[in-house]
């Protein structure tokens, strides 16, 4: 017996296509693992850049001011704004580290066979899915800003080289959680039986 | 083809491959997987008719919340409004693709995808469209229909217009326009129809001859 990756339908493991909805059935995908591993490596290697290049560039009566991630949220906190800095500080920072750090360690422990509670792995591989969509927010908040504030020398906002880098991050570590095949951690750690 | 006899009482945890006994359950609860805690199932409270309504209000908010302005800035007696949709052409014309289509991809297309994906299901269930062509459709809508609903982030962007309004406001004026409205009003209404629709209730209503 065997489950259908598309619709969750119960096939037997010996059908080549699913009676339901027609995929094809495939009980392990075992490149997952290397993909998944590609994904999370190239997105580690963006989010440094993400984080030291300026995202955004913003002129205020002819002087020119850049902010990287860091800065924009100094500025938040400078301005009295303490409920948005930490929005901003979750959803830029915290989020896409610990999603990187967290599938780092997802993908150590099955490749590696590490003696990690599996039920905790679990919780934190659905708490990286879950918060994962939220570090979006800066860039949508960059694209509203600078559509809103262009009025030449006076008043102007533009986009930074970092803002490709972290949404490249984002759509990077979204696709590393996706093409994982959880199914795999529980197979190889099987042996070790270990009951959590 | 044969089902199996076991179909309906047996399912088998997506993330572990673990077979679990299924059980009945009380409204608003749902089944975790004993063994890593993934949701399994809950109990399909999937209204036919509630979700044609709520997908009729979604697309009645859709389009003034994507055509609207959303932000307005007074600055030195000048105004600037931007729509959602130009402010994804504002970052694209600066040069920054990659992150215009990751915005209009989250705000515009997937949600109005969403919309649209779930309103032909329900008229091809609603009118029993049995035929070859509709029962395909019917597929490969619900195939997709997980990618579309990860891809809609219309919370995220509802906050991000706080945060952009509380930004700017060091500088000028900003107030949030009618478009900022039906943008709420929109996930709102798709917020309701998520909690409605049911994958796997939509999934044992695929005719099979
Ligand atoms: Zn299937
Ligand atoms: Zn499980």
């Amino acid at each position: 017996m065997t489950l259908c990756g598309t619709c969750r339908n119960i096939n037997a493991i010996s059908d080549a296509r699913c009676s339901r909805c027609y995929s094809k059935i495939q009980p392990r995908n075992e490149q997952s693992l290397q993909q998944s591993w590609a994904l999370l490596i190239t997105a580690a290697i963006l989010l440094i850049p993400a984080n030291i290049y300026p995202i955004t560039m913003l002129t205020n009566q002819g002087k020119v001011t850049y902010d990287t991630i860091f800065t924009g949220i100094v500025h938040l906190v400078h301005s009295d704004m303490i409920p948005i800095a930490i929005i901003v500080f979750t959803a830029s920072i915290l989020v896409p580290w610990l999603k990187i750090a967290g599938l780092a360690i997802y993908l150590t422990a099955i490749s590696f066979n590490l003696p990690i509670s599996k039920k905790k792995l679990m919780v934190g591989f659905h708490i990286i899915e879950w918060i994962g969509r939220w570090s979006m927010l800066d860039l949508f908040v960059i694209a509203l800003t600078v559509a809103v504030v262009n009025m030449g020398q006076l008043l102007d906002a533009k986009p930074a080289p970092a803002a490709t880098a972290f949404a490249l991050v984002i759509l990077l570590t979204q696709l590393a959680a996706k093409v994982l095949d959880t199914r795999l951690l529980w197979d190889r750690l099987e042996k070790n039986n270990d009951t959590n | 083809m044969p089902k199996s006899l076991d179909q309906d009482t047996i399912i088998l945890c997506r993330s572990c491959d673990l077979a679990v006994q299924r059980r009945a359950l009380p409204s608003n609860v749902r089944a975790l997987c004993p063994r890593c805690h993934t949701a399994l199932y809950d109990v399909p409270y999937c209204s036919v008719n509630g979700m044609l309504a709520l997908c009729i209000a979604a697309i009645l908010f859709y389009i003034p919340a994507n055509f609207l302005p959303v932000l307005e800035i007074h600055f030195l007696g000048s105004i600037r409004a931007t729509t959602v949709y130009e402010s994804a052409v504002a970052v694209w014309v600066q040069g920054y693709w990659i992150v215009a289509v990751a915005v209009i991809a989250a705000a515009v297309i997937a949600p109005g995808l969403l919309i649209l994906s779930i309103l032909l299901q329900i008229i091809i269930v609603k009118r029993r469209l049995h035929s070859d062509f509709w029962q395909q459709t019917y597929r490969r809508l619900l195939k997709n229909h997980g990618l579309l609903s990860q891809l809609s982030m219309l919370e995220i962007y509802v906050i991000s217009f706080l945060v952009a309004a509380f930004n700017l406001s060091d500088f000028s004026d900003i107030y949030l326009g009618m478009g900022t409205f039906c943008f709420g009003m929109l996930f709102l209404v798709i917020l309701f129809l998520q909690r409605e629709y049911n994958l796997e209730h939509m999934w044992r209503m695929v005719h099979e001859e």
